[in-house]
């Protein structure tokens, strides 16, 4: 594991920001940090980059304790603030200068020049960051957390306050980047941008609600349910349904049966069999899908009733 | 990397403070102002230097102490002799400068960088907390010693224009030279880390100034015992005190460090 955390816990005074939080982060994989407005995400972030100490509990970054040994941890990440700033009167070009100016690099002006083409900054370089406008800024900053090439790249909601074109690309960039092996940390509302992107996703509420691959939390919360539209339910047909052994549950709404399956494969055309059987006229049959943000939702809700 | 890392500081803060007027003003304005109001004092005393002035209570003690300081100095008249008085605590007014530009320099230096929110993305770069505020320290500090250099060379320089050149060997002591090349240097550096100190501690750079003020007070007041003549600083005790001042700048440096707690920047800053 490339990040791992033990009991991690911050408090500010007598609140709670992060609360005994045990998650790790692969090498290469991009883990997404999901959770409601204040729920610990930027402050996570912080410890794990070494700029905030937790109150108790630790972090592991690529071996060393962001806590004891910041400066070592800030050699080997790149960070994207939750609200970036720059020197406005200085070019954008400039900017990234001095920042790379801290890192012993080689090749900083090729590598500033290849992140601000990537970013369609380029034109723009010379210009200073006080006329640019946000989304170019939001862009401008996440150069800035690459030029030095990080191992680890944390990406406080980098695609808040871009459009949705941007966004996209920005999200087609992090997806390369994972490719060419960086580890990415990312915090997001966007429940698609965290589907779309991550193969981990940690919901975050103070505590850690869960930690799983997308495809698994939904597996973990919702069983499987087929969904099928008729022309027409009567109490025939219900009354035939009843009668088989292999179904676990059953809904209706108007037109449209929900039947939750002891094992799909098996059961569904011996299911479909008998609904013709009864004189059902099938329009559709589906899987009913649950989106990303069923699951967070019902996740959070859980959490609550706790 | 230490050294490419405070040097990539100061390019940094030159290019922004050559990019600004009102800074650029300051570190110009501020000397030729000192340098030409201590001249104006030399120049008084040559043009007004009579009985009356002399006569005063003041005046009789500063002579008293200057002919057992500078015995050399009893050749001259007595308006003289309060010349080379001046000229050779002129040094001492030239300060001013420095600590002046301090001040105003470097209270903004990282008040500004918590408002802009460029500091967290700088605290997250591997810079070093002393590289950083040494590097802030020194972007101020060198400009300011440059400058003061400057004032007492054309301070010489007037002196010999106004025509009294015949002077010069009175007040060209010792003293002089470790003042100017010893103490000066010493003393911004002492007033530009507390002026980063304030920064630091600030909320904003009005409370930064109020508490930068505050600090640079004793700096101020010994160019005011100096001047008044209370004590009479030899060239030992010029000496001993540059050299204490040196060894007081790596002592407040590493209490800087202490006191710039980054994560407290961080977090206090929302
Ligand atoms: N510097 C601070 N001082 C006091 N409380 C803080 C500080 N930073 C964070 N908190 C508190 O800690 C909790 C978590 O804040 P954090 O910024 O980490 O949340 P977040 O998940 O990033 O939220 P958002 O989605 O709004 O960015 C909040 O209750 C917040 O008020
Ligand atoms: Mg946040």
């Amino acid at each position: 594991m490339l990040i791992e955390t033990f009991n991690l816990t911050r408090k500010f005074g007598e609140r709670t920001a992060v609360d005994n939080l045990n998650i790790t982060a692969e090498e290469g994989k991009i883990l997404g940090f999901l959770g409601p407005n204040g729920a610990g995400k930027t402050t996570t972030m912080r410890m794990l980059a070494g700029l905030i100490s937790p109150t108790s509990g630790y972090a592991v970054v690529d071996g060393i304790r962001p806590d004891k040994e910041p400066e070592r941890v800030h050699e080997i990440i790149g960070i994207l603030t939750e609200s970036p700033g720059f020197y406005n009167n200085m070019s954008a070009q400039r900017n990234l200068e001095y920042f790379a100016g801290f890192y012993n690099l080689s090749d900083a002006s090729a590598q500033i020049e290849k992140y601000l083409r990537l970013m369609g900054l380029w034109e723009r370089r010379q210009d200073k960051v006080g006329t640019y406008s946000k989304g170019m800024k939001q862009r401008l900053a996440i150069t800035r957390a690459l030029i030095h090439k990080p191992k680890i790249l944390f990406l406080d909601e980098p695609t808040s306050g871009l459009d949705p074109e941007v966004s996209q690309e920005v999200r087609g960039l992090i997806k390369n980047l994972s490719q060419e092996g960086y580890t990415v940390i990312l915090s997001t509302h966007n429940l698609s941008e965290a589907e779309q992107l991550c193969q981990r996703i940690a919901v975050i509420r103070t505590g850690l609600v869960a930690l799983d691959a997308p495809a698994n939390l939904r597996q973990r919360l919702f069983r499987h349910q087929t969904m099928i539209k008729l022309e027409e339910i009567d109490e025939r047909l219900i009354g035939a349904i009843s009668k088989l052994d292999f179904i676990k549950n059953h809904s209706r709404e108007e037109n449209t049966l929900f039947i939750e399956l002891a094992d799909p494969s098996k059961h569904q055309p011996e299911l479909i069999k008998s609904i013709v059987e009864a004189g059902g006229r099938i329009i559709e049959v589906t899987d009913k899908k649950h989106s990303l943000e069923d699951i967070y939702l019902s996740l959070l809700n859980e959490e609550e009733k706790i | 990397m230490t050294k490419q890392r405070i040097y990539n500081i100061l390019k940094k803060e030159w290019q922004v403070m050559f990019t600004e007027v009102n800074s650029l003003m300051l570190v110009t304005l501020l000397p030729v102002i000192i340098l030409a109001q201590g001249l104006l004092y030399v120049w008084l005393i040559d043009k007004f230097g009579g009985e009356s002035m002399i006569s005063s209570a003041f005046f009789q003690s500063v002579l008293q102490k200057i002919s057992e300081i500078m015995p050399a100095v009893s050749v001259l008249t007595i308006p003289e002799q309060l010349q080379v008085f001046l000229l050779s605590q002129f040094n001492f007014y030239l300060l001013l400068i420095p600590v002046m530009i301090a001040v105003s320099f470097a209270t903004f230096s990282i008040v500004d960088e918590k408002q802009t929110r460029s500091l967290e993305a700088l605290l997250a770069t591997p810079v070093r907390t002393w590289e950083l505020l040494l590097g802030k320290a020194l972007s101020g500090a060198i400009p300011a010693i440059i400058v003061t250099w400057i004032c007492g060379l054309l301070l010489l320089l007037g002196v010999q224009i106004l025509g009294w050149g015949h002077l010069l060997e009175y007040f060209l002591n010792p003293a002089w030279f470790i003042i100017l090349f010893l103490l000066t240097p010493a003393i911004s550096i002492l007033s530009f880390l507390l002026g980063v100190i304030g920064s630091a501690r600030a909320k904003d750079s009005k409370s930064a100034q109020n508490l930068v003020l505050l600090i640079v007070l004793p700096v101020l007041m010994l160019i005011g015992i100096q001047i008044s003549g209370l004590v009479w600083f030899t060239t030992i005790l010029t000496l001993v005190l540059a050299i204490a001042i040196v060894v007081i700048d790596f002592f407040v440096l590493k209490v800087a460090v202490r006191l710039f707690s980054r994560e407290s920047i961080i977090i206090s800053w929302r």
